[in-house]
C-alpha cells in the first residue's frame, strides 16, 4: 500500500523520514558486509529480494471489489532480519515513487515504515514467538508472511489517522475508518501469499537446507523434521 | 504421493479460492476493482472535506502517461524479480544435481 505522493502533510513526511532512516543505514552497513565478507549468502539475498519485487509488482482484486498488493517482505525478514528487509524494500518503493507514481518522495518515509519495516518487524515477532517451539516451519514461514502483509497495512492507517484525526473521535476513528478499507481487501491477499511463500520456502529448505541452518533461521532438527516429515507424509497434522 | 505435496495442495486450493471469491464477485454487483491507494486518497478527501484532486505532490513527480505504460512497468519489475528467482533456484538445483546431499 503506498500513501500517494501529496497525501501526507509534509511535517509528517519528515516524521516518517527520520524514523526510517536509522533502519535503512544500518540495513546498507550489514548489506556491505554481506557483499565483502559473506557472499555465500548472496544468493539467498537475492531470491528474498526477487519475491519482494515480483509479488508487490502484482495488484490483485479482492472480496471488496478492488484491487491491493501483497508485499512479499516475509521470506526477507526471516532470512536477513528487518534492516537489510527495510532497504530492499526502500527500493522497491522508490521505483515505484520515481517511475510509476505509486507513492511518492515525500511519502516515501511513511510508506518505508509500513511495508519495509513495520510489517516485517510484525513477521519478526511472531517468527521469534514461535522459532524455538515444535510449530511446522511452514506454518511459521506462513504466519510470518501473513502477518508482515497485513501489519504493513494497519500502519498504512495508522498513518493516515494521524495525519487526518476525526473530527468527531479523533484519530481512533479515523483509523477504524482506513482500516474497515484495508483490512477486508488485504486478509485474502495475506492468506495468498502466506501460503505461496511457505511454499517457495519448502523449496528452498530442499534445495539449500545448509543455507537456512548456517544463517540460523531454523535449526538443524526443525529442518531435518520438516524435510523428513514430508518424507514420512506426516506434514498433514501440522497445516490446518 | 500426495502427503509429500500437502503444502503445494493447499496452496493450489487457497489460489483456487482466490480466483473463485474474485468470479463471485465481479458477478455480483459492478465492482470496479480499482487500486487501494486511490480508494484510501479518497477516503482522506472524505475525511477532511477537500477534494481528492485537490492534494497536490509536495514534491513534483513523473507520472507514467497512460495504464499501458504503467503495465509494462510494472511487469518488468515482476520479470526481473522473476529472472533473479529463477537465476539462483536453477544455481542451487545445479549444485544440488553436482554433490548430493548425504
Amino acid at each position: 500500500m503506498h500513501i500517494m505522493e501529496g497525501f501526507l502533510p509534509a511535517e509528517w513526511c519528515v516524521v516518517w523520514w527520520l524514523i526510517a532512516l536509522p533502519f535503512i543505514l544500518i540495513g546498507t552497513l550489514e548489506l556491505r558486509a554481506i557483499m565483502q565478507k559473506d557472499r555465500e549468502y548472496l544468493p539467498l539475498l537475492g531470491a528474498c529480494g526477487a519475491f519482494i519485487f515480483i509479488l508487490s509488482a502484482l495488484k490483485l482484486p479482492s472480496v471488496t471489489g478492488s484491487c491491493s498488493h501483497p508485499t512479499g517482505t516475509g521470506l526477507s525478514i526471516l532470512c536477513f532480519g528487518p534492516f537489510i528487509t527495510s532497504v530492499i524494500g526502500a527500493i522497491v518503493l522508490l521505483f515505484q515513487a520515481l517511475i510509476l507514481a505509486h507513492g511518492g518522495l515525500s511519502t516515501l518515509g511513511a510508506n518505508m515504515i509500513s511495508m519495509a519495516i513495520g510489517g516485517p518487524l510484525a513477521g519478526l515477532a511472531i517468527y521469534r514467538l514461535l522459532k524455538n517451539t515444535r510449530v511446522n516451519i511452514y506454518l511459521t514461514v506462513f504466519l510470518v508472511t501473513a502477518a508482515a502483509d497485513l501489519v504493513t497495512y494497519i500502519i498504512t492507517s495508522f498513518e493516515l489517522a494521524l495525519a487526518y484525526p476525526a473530527q468527531v473521535g479523533g484519530v481512533g476513528t479515523s483509523f477504524l475508518a482506513f482500516f474497515a478499507i484495508f483490512a477486508i481487501t488485504q486478509i485474502p491477499l495475506a492468506i495468498v501469499e502466506g501460503s505461496i511463500l511457505a511454499l517457495v520456502f519448502k523449496y528452498i529448505v530442499q534445495m539449500k537446507p545448509e543455507i537456512l541452518e548456517r544463517r540460523g533461521v531454523f535449526s538443524r532438527e526443525q529442518i531435518e523434521r520438516a524435510l523428513s516429515a514430508e518424507n514420512a507424509g506426516l506434514l498433514g497434522g501440522d497445516r490446518s | 504421493m500426495i502427503r509429500n505435496h500437502l503444502l503445494e495442495l493447499v496452496t493450489f486450493i487457497v489460489i483456487l479460492a482466490f480466483i473463485g471469491i474474485f468470479l463471485l464477485v465481479s458477478a455480483n454487483g459492478a465492482h470496479t476493482f480499482g487500486g487501494l491507494d486511490d480508494l484510501g486518497s479518497q477516503k482522506v478527501g472524505e475525511m477532511t472535506g477537500r477534494p481528492a484532486d485537490s492534494f497536490k505532490p509536495l514534491i513534483p513527480q513523473y507520472e507514467p502517461p497512460s495504464g499501458e505504460i504503467e503495465a509494462t512497468l510494472f511487469a518488468l519489475q515482476a520479470a526481473f524479480g522473476g529472472l533473479v528467482v529463477g537465476l539462483v533456484f536453477g544455481y542451487w538445483l545445479g549444485q544440488k544435481r553436482r554433490a548430493p546431499a548425504p
